[in-house]
């Protein structure tokens, strides 16, 4: 069963390298799906350009959620931001209910077209579910073991760094792979502002009518999902291992 | 010695709490309403829709009493948020200064507009938006500590639409350019309402008819439920603008080749597509949290029901499902919030919804006209949080009375 | 060696530890007893600061606790609680290395001690060193939750029902490697259970504690013999009481001359264990041998229930 799924992947992965790098190949398999000779490959851009552009944006995105989420998390975590948890849990609450759609929308008047607003949409969306995580990460530490690290005589910097932190991480992992789920396809959309991406493939096959292009860059990100998602996965899953513990079975949310 | 040295410790400390102190989150808030009134315009005003706006401040926005007035109350907030900690009072102080700032922004809106002028826009600006984002954040607070029931977290949402109604009914906002962005709409703006809703509720719907009987066998079959879950699991990875796009394809082949489907409306491009994918979509959390729920159900519970000769039909019926009907409400509850916001992509492919006026705000780089789209959306999805959560509340306290 | 000097707690209104006094002398165990609620984790928790006392104050070695950093005082206090709280994401070793590592000590001095103590433990250090927590069993988790305690060569050793999370079988055993290590390294051990028969096994001194309050602090055999108030002859069972009177005390202490026929019984071994071999055999007497099995006298049924008196 596990053998067959790492096959699985290394066998996506390997189509998706191998698309991205020389679409042409694959010319047969899209062209009945084009009307009037059109051309059964985007042709507008390289998609290897632009898988990369895609890829770009998410990870820097989703590095400065990161880092902010988490930090933030720990801050109200502590007895001296202790005040500002209530409101960041009913923060995070009402975030999720706004769709990453209208983040990326109200963006773009405030800093124009282009790469900006997507990355700010991706950036604000995807801090809530690593900061949701990260709260819930340091909460579930037994608190057993945080009165063993205090009576050794940890102070507070080194309980979190040595004890809260390391154990907290495969869940504030599982909200790092949500948030880079939910920017993938974020980050689709936000070709409609401009950004470069896949979505360009997406929405030229839209404007002109062209399902083979609407595929192809379906596709290429659905790849990308589904091999982040499970590299992600594994990684999690692997930490959670040496912890004795099952990972987080959180699921993503399409976007 | 110790004893008293520690006794007079513990009394200096009371009399010390009884001085008003600071509230951390409180102060921050006050210097973001400080900001707000002092450093960034209240509202915007433009010549006409398209051309670069000027800030006004609050107090040149307004007639000079009135502006002081609504200056004074936004202050006596902040100094409420930095000193008062009773979540009550401070509730009471952010639902003031909403309602304070709100029809400000309307009255400032006829105030600054020439008369007669019908190109000129004026819409709220930075000031407006950080004060309210302050008071929400104040009424936030207060409401997450005073830790409300269900039926007054409904009454509060209750009276915070109704609000909203009277504002917009009274015509206080016609001035400002979101609503003559509505008005020059007005028809549009229902018929893309409607669908928006017909395509979230009926897709949630539908997913729901199958998801639920696909759940109960996915809890009795386990190799069916590792497939479906899995199988959903990934459609739930594909990023919904390519979802859209590629159920054109099918589709649209499906119009072409079968006359009755096409008469039926169901085309490539359109509403179908998205309805299809917004299924697709809300099935992974009712499925998901179907098998949960009756996963959850205690062993001794199904086993006592056995003993008193229930039959399988019976036991599910009137034993599992009522039990694991919480957990299967919050699954209904995540595909809602998450179809309601989804079914703003719908416009991209043609299917309507108030994407549409996002996506025309953003071709025209209209903030109004975006927002139009985008403020019902957000507010239909936070509605329909708050409605399912308290009916999950409400739901779990007849199942469990250990909630 | 520790002083508490009329230590109190106060949380509001309610004292949760009122002017408890004691001294736990060096390289004894000192066990607190008492019901649930009665303040006594609250008592061992002032004395490594996790509680800060309202009032009184604990002196360690004629050091006061309050003049020492709370971590550098951590640091010097083993400390183990009921379910032993080991690091989940680190290795055995690391979790026993957790104090020489906060003290800074060099990397060959941490090893030595951990496979000098894994070793002391009966744990072979080639196959548990690199174990996580989860991979051992109940009673391997509470060895090396002790022996991570002991890493420092802590002055004192602080126990908050460190059996509380075994199986009785287990339990039994536990305590006994507990009281032979305990001897060998003349370690000091403040140890809270609301088990009589842990207090009773493992203690030299035993306090009781009800409502707050200590009331008695002496040797299991006083706390037996002259119960300072109704509460403590409750506590220790009025039913029991011979019986653990009877496992206090040695052969050795009721040994007679002459011989007896039958299988011997040792010398080091308790009366309560003797008389039950009597009983078992229906004999009125036995023959007792020393370590090296030669026999030194005999043990009866009538010497053996004159020691189990209250007014011997």
């Amino acid at each position: 069963m596990r053998a067959q799924a790492v096959l699985l992947r290394a066998a996506a992965l390997l189509l998706l390298v191998a698309f991205v790098a020389r679409p042409q190949l694959f010319a047969f398999a899209f062209e009945p799906l084009t009307a009037n000779n059109a051309s059964a490959i985007y042709d507008q851009g390289s998609l290897l350009a632009l898988t990369l552009s895609h890829l770009r944006t998410v990870f820097l995105a989703t590095l400065a959620s990161s880092v902010l989420a988490v930090t933030l998390g720990v801050f109200v975590t502590r007895p001296f931001g202790q005040e500002f948890l209530p409101l960041s849990r009913s923060l995070v609450n009402i975030g999720q209910t706004f769709p990453p759609v209208a983040v990326l929308a109200i963006a773009v008047p405030l800093v124009g077209f282009g790469e900006k607003p997507t990355f700010i949409a991706l950036f604000l969306y995807g801090l809530l579910p690593i900061f949701e995580n990260t709260l819930t990460g340091l909460a579930d530490v037994e608190p057993q073991t945080l009165e063993a690290a205090k009576g050794m005589g940890m102070n507070a910097r080194q309980r979190l760094i040595q004890v809260e932190l390391p154990l907290a991480l495969p869940v504030i992992l599982a909200g790092i792979r949500l948030s880079v789920i939910i920017s993938l396809g974020t980050a689709t959309i936000g070709s409609t502002v401009a950004a470069k991406g896949l979505g360009e493939v997406i929405i030229a096959g839209l404007q002109s009518n062209n399902v083979a292009f609407i595929l192809q860059g379906g596709l290429v990100v659905a790849l990308l999902a589904v091999l982040i998602h499970g590299g992600l996965a594994a990684v999690e899953r692997a930490v959670a291992r040496r912890l004795g513990r099952p990972a987080g079975a959180a699921t993503s949310q399409p976007s | 010695m110790n004893t008293i040295s520690s006794r007079t410790t513990a009394s200096g400390m009371t009399s010390l709490r009884s001085i008003p102190s600071l509230d951390r989150l409180g102060s921050v808030l006050a210097l973001l309403i400080g900001v707000a009134l002092l450093a960034a315009p209240f509202i915007t005003y433009r010549a006409n829709r398209i051309v670069a706006g000027e800030g006004r401040m609050l107090a040149d926005a307004l007639p000079s009493k009135p502006a002081v007035a609504v200056i004074a109350v936004v202050l006596a907030i902040a100094f409420c948020a930095a000193f008062v900690r009773k979540p009550l009072v401070r509730l009471g102080a952010a639902a003031l200064g909403l309602a304070a700032i709100l029809p400000a922004a309307g009255w400032s809106a006829s105030f600054v507009t020439p008369d007669g002028n019908a190109f000129a826009r004026v819409s709220p600006s930075t000031g407006f938006w950080l004060l309210a984002l302050a008071f929400a954040l104040l009424a936030a607070d207060a409401l997450a500590r005073l830790r409300l029931g269900p039926w007054a977290r409904l009454l509060a949402l209750a009276v915070a639409a109704g609000a909203v109604a009277l504002l917009l009914a009274s015509g206080a906002w016609d001035d400002l350019s979101l609503l003559k962005e509505y008005a020059n709409r007005a028809d549009s703006f229902w018929r893309e309402a409607r669908r928006h809703l017909w395509l979230a509720l009926g897709s949630m719907a539908a997913a729901c008819l199958v998801g639920l009987p696909l759940g109960i066998l996915g809890h009795r079959i386990r190799a069916m439920r590792i497939a479906v879950l899995q199988g959903l699991t990934i459609v739930q990875t594909i990023p919904s603008i390519a979802l859209f796009g590629i159920l054109i394809a099918p589709l649209g082949f499906l119009a072409a080749q079968v006359p009755l489907a096409a008469a039926l409306g169901i085309h490539g491009i359109g509403a179908a597509p998205a309805f299809i994918a917004l299924f697709l979509y809300s099935l992974l959390p009712v499925v998901a949290n179907t098998v949960t729920g009756l996963d959850q159900v205690p062993a001794a519970v199904i086993d006592a029901a056995r003993g008193m000769g229930l039959s399988r039909r019976q036991r599910l019926v009137q034993v599992e499902l009522p039990l694991a009907f919480p957990v299967i409400l919050a699954g209904i509850r995540i595909a809602l919030v998450q179809n309601l916001g989804l079914a703003t992509i719908a416009a991209l492919i043609g299917g309507g919804g108030f994407g549409t006026f996002v996506f025309q705000g953003i071709g025209q780089t209209a903030i109004d006209l975006v927002l139009l789209g985008a403020i019902p959306t957000v507010a239909l999805s936070f509605a329909a949080a708050i409605v399912l959560d308290a009916i999950i509340d409400l739901t779990q306290r007849g199942a469990h009375d250990r909630h | 060696m520790i002083d508490i000097e009329h230590l109190t707690k106060r949380y509001g209104a309610t004292t949760v530890v009122d002017d408890v006094s004691f001294r736990v002398e060096e390289g004894t165990v000192a066990v607190v007893v008492g019901t649930s609620g009665a303040g006594k984790s609250t008592l061992l928790r002032m004395i490594n600061r996790l509680v800060e006392p309202s009032a009184g104050r604990v002196l360690i070695d004629g050091k006061d606790t309050m003049t020492i950093p709370e971590d550098e005082l951590r640091h010097r206090i083993g400390y183990v609680i009921q379910g032993y709280g080991l690091f989940p994401h680190r290795t055995v070793a690391q979790n026993i290395a957790t104090v020489p590592r906060l003290l800074g000590w060099d990397r060959r001095r941490i090893a030595a001690r951990v496979e000098e103590l894994l070793d002391l433990f009966q744990l072979d250090a080639a196959e548990f060193a690199t174990k996580f927590p989860h991979q051992l069993s109940g009673g391997q988790q509470q060895r090396v939750g002790v022996a991570r305690a002991l890493a420092a060569k802590p002055a004192v050793l602080l126990m908050d029902e460190p059996f509380g999370a075994l199986d009785p079988v287990i339990r039994g055993k536990a305590q006994d490697d507990l009281r032979a290590i305990q001897k060998r390294l003349g370690t000091t051990i403040m140890l809270v259970t609301h088990d009589m028969n842990e207090a009773f096994h493992l203690g030299d001194r035993i306090a009781v504690m009800d409502r707050a309050r200590l009331l008695q602090y002496a040797s299991p055999a006083d706390i037996l013999t002259h119960p300072a108030e109704a509460f403590v002859e409750e506590l220790v069972g009025t039913t029991e009481r011979p019986f653990r009177l009877l496992s206090l005390t040695t052969v050795q202490d009721a040994l007679e001359p002459g011989s007896a026929e039958g299988q011997p019984v040792p010398l080091s071994a308790s009366l309560r264990d003797a008389l039950s071999q009597l009983i078992w055999l229906g004999r009125q007497a036995l023959p007792v041998t020393d370590s090296s099995g030669a026999p030194v006298g005999r043990i009866s049924v009538d010497r053996i229930l004159r020691h189990g008196r209250a007014d011997p």
